[in-house]
């Protein structure tokens, strides 16, 4: 067990709120860091959170007036033991892929791959995209046209010469670059898919130019959980890299879980093969 | 009636009743003449008259210049009020990208804490929740703000993890009812918005009241605040507005961005700083000074409605000259009517244009 993730899992343990975690240290229990927080530390208090958090559609995340975010939904169910909560996750997740809207030579995108937003009835974005297809490869694989959907939303929304950024390609003709935290994302959702070689052959690319540049937290570990899922070696120069974030100041509870989560044993429950 | 300070305004809006029905209108919609005077999607009573408010306009040259001095002055010219009060500074950073000009530059952002406190501010603390990018420490350190407010002991507070308030709406230009915004936010005394001075490829500029945008959670409205979007981007940009109330607003126009704004433009050498206590003041006139004419951008005009001050008529110039110190930005063909000069633009000024159309 790395170093790493002894002492990430050692303040990731304190900053929690109760049961839960929020999203920075003592702050209010939220889903995703709490979801993030129960596989990185394999913590049954989390998860008993979590279930208990779960909404009457299936989803988890944040309601603000009548806006849902329902973003979280997928980790929630990666984070869940088998049972009706995670299946009620999955449906959830089935029911409602983003909107969209017609193709437009000015923000080109392919209307029929609408892929997962971060709010109910809104656009879809590479990263709640990439988590459903980590989520429906993992729990539900029999999701063919989930997956499939998934994937064709991740191959229209690529940048040119591979990896993503949030998840516009171009605007008004100009070529959006990719960043590395949404390369990752991207990874993350893809790894062992026979059907993304080829995007993850140019994300893994990206990902090797972009994280070197991009040195938060966030980035870091999220480039550290794709590359080992990945099973390649770039993963141990990113562990250095990461190392001396843990003596800066406190940092939010998402980045320092998914150092937890990349760095420890809990990244088994993100990989998927074939 | 007697104005609120924004704190107490933003409190008690949690226990007044809601106004009427919501109606959303698609950007730039038409209502014929009638109608449109009609229909005020706003409770009249939330907003005080904007009376006649003080911007100025101020040249510097480079962002080596003595900043601290020129943002105390400009400040204390338009009249902001910040003895013994709390001030959150609202810079834009969006993203970061080394090649070009996004942000707020972050020594203008340094030199406003510098100047703030001078001004005899009780605290003072820079706040952003970057809309394109989760990763905030990275764009925090990558462009340079970090480093800057070490060296003068300011702290950042990252707004898309904040804890956060529900903000009934007193404007209605979207469906969205209400807002969650972060403490930090809700809790300071004043808020000082501080855009860079840019052309918007959807909204025709991006100045004080888009930069509000930064302050919407993207733990809840997404990396991009796609919600609002949705919702109508330039009605969003009002109700946003509306609700965060930027008391100062200082647009940084040393070097702006032109063109295809806010993220892919050409940095444009405008060597201006504009200062106001008015949001729609100040963007009307920092309109002005990059060329485009304030009555054809739609959520300036319809914000002069009700939430400032848009008639250039009844705005207190007391610096520089706006149009001697323009600098013409260009804008993407959509936008083209804006230019000052244009056809359509004079027939607007002229009174004879639909400046919604």
């Amino acid at each position: 067990m790395s170093s790493l993730f002894e002492r990430s899992a050692e303040t990731l343990d304190r900053s929690r709120s109760g049961d839960a975690f929020g999203p920075t240290p003592g702050a209010e229990p939220e889903p995703e860091p709490t979801a993030l927080a129960a596989i990185a530390l394999d913590d049954d208090d989390a998860r008993r959170w979590l279930a208990g958090a779960q909404r009457p559609d299936g989803s988890f995340g944040l309601t603000a007036g009548p806006v849902e975010n329902d973003a979280p939904t997928g980790l929630a169910a990666l984070a869940l033991p088998p049972g009706d909560e995670r299946e009620r996750a999955l449906d959830h997740l089935v029911a409602t892929p983003a909107r969209t809207l017609p193709s437009d030579p000015v923000v080109p995108h392919d209307p029929n791959v609408p892929g997962w937003g971060w709010a109910l009835g809104t656009a879809g974005w590479v990263e709640p995209t990439a988590r459903a297809l980590l989520t429906f490869r993992r729990l539900r694989p029999g999701a063919t046209t989930q997956i499939d959907g998934a994937v064709g939303f991740l191959a229209d929304r690529e940048c040119v010469g591979g990896g993503w950024n949030f998840g516009n390609r171009s605007v008004y003709y100009v070529d959006l670059p990719p960043f590395g935290q949404t390369t990752a994302a991207g990874l993350i959702g893809l790894h062992g898919l026979v059907s993304g070689y080829g995007l993850v052959l140019r994300g893994v690319d990206a990902l090797r130019r972009l994280w070197p540049l991009e040195r938060g937290p966030l980035t870091l570990a999220m480039s550290l959980a794709a590359f080992r899922l990945l099973d390649l070696a770039d993963a141990e120069d990113l562990e250095h890299a990461l190392e001396p974030t843990l003596d800066a100041p406190p940092m939010d509870v998402i980045s320092l879980a998914w150092i937890a989560l990349a760095s420890g044993p809990g990244l088994s429950e993100l990989a998927v093969t074939g | 009636m007697t104005p609120m300070d924004r704190r107490t305004f933003l409190r008690r809006a949690g226990i007044v009743a809601a106004g009427s029905a919501a109606v959303g209108l698609g950007a730039g919609a038409a209502i014929p003449g009638l109608l449109h005077r009609f229909h005020r999607p706003w409770d009249d009573d939330a907003f005080a008259p904007p009376g006649r408010p003080k911007v100025l306009v101020a040249r510097a040259a480079s962002y080596d210049v003595d900043l601290e001095s020129i943002v105390e002055v400009g400040l204390a010219e338009v009249g902001g009020s910040l003895a013994g009060r709390s001030v959150l500074l609202k810079p834009n950073l969006v993203e970061y990208d080394p090649g070009t000009v996004i942000n707020t530059d972050p020594r203008l952002v340094a030199a406003t804490v510098l100047a703030v406190r001078r001004l005899g501010a009780s605290a003072v603390l820079v706040a952003e929740g970057p809309g394109h990018r989760r990763d905030t420490p990275f764009v925090v350190s990558a462009s340079g703000l970090g480093e800057r407010l070490a060296e003068v002991g300011a702290r950042f507070v990252d707004l898309n993890l904040a804890p956060v308030t529900r903000v009934p709406l007193h404007s209605r230009f979207t469906d969205l009812g209400e807002l969650w915004l972060p403490a930090p936010v809700v809790e300071a005394d004043v808020v000082i918005s501080m855009p860079k001075m840019k052309t918007h490829h959807w909204a025709g500029a991006t100045l004080s009241m888009k930069n509000c945008f930064g302050c919407m959670p993207g733990r809840i409205y997404g990396w991009p605040k796609n919600v609002l979007h949705w919702a109508g981007l330039q009605e969003a940009i009002i109700d946003v507005a509306s609700a965060v109330r930027p008391e100062l607003q200082i647009v940084d126009g040393i070097v702006g961005m032109e063109g295809n704004g806010p993220i892919d433009g050409t940095p444009v050498q405008a060597g201006v700083l504009v200062f106001g206590t008015d949001p729609v003041a100040t963007d009307s006139t920092a309109a002005l000074v990059m060329g485009l004419d304030p009555a054809g951008i739609w959520h300036v005009s319809e914000a002069g409605r009700f939430l400032g001050q848009a008639d250039p008529e009844q705005i207190v110039q007391v610096g520089e000259d706006p149009e001697r110190s323009m600098t013409s930005f260009d804008v993407l063909p959509v936008f083209q009517d804006l230019t000052l000069g244009s056809n359509a633009s004079d027939a607007a000024h002229a009174g004879l244009g639909d400046a919604n159309a």
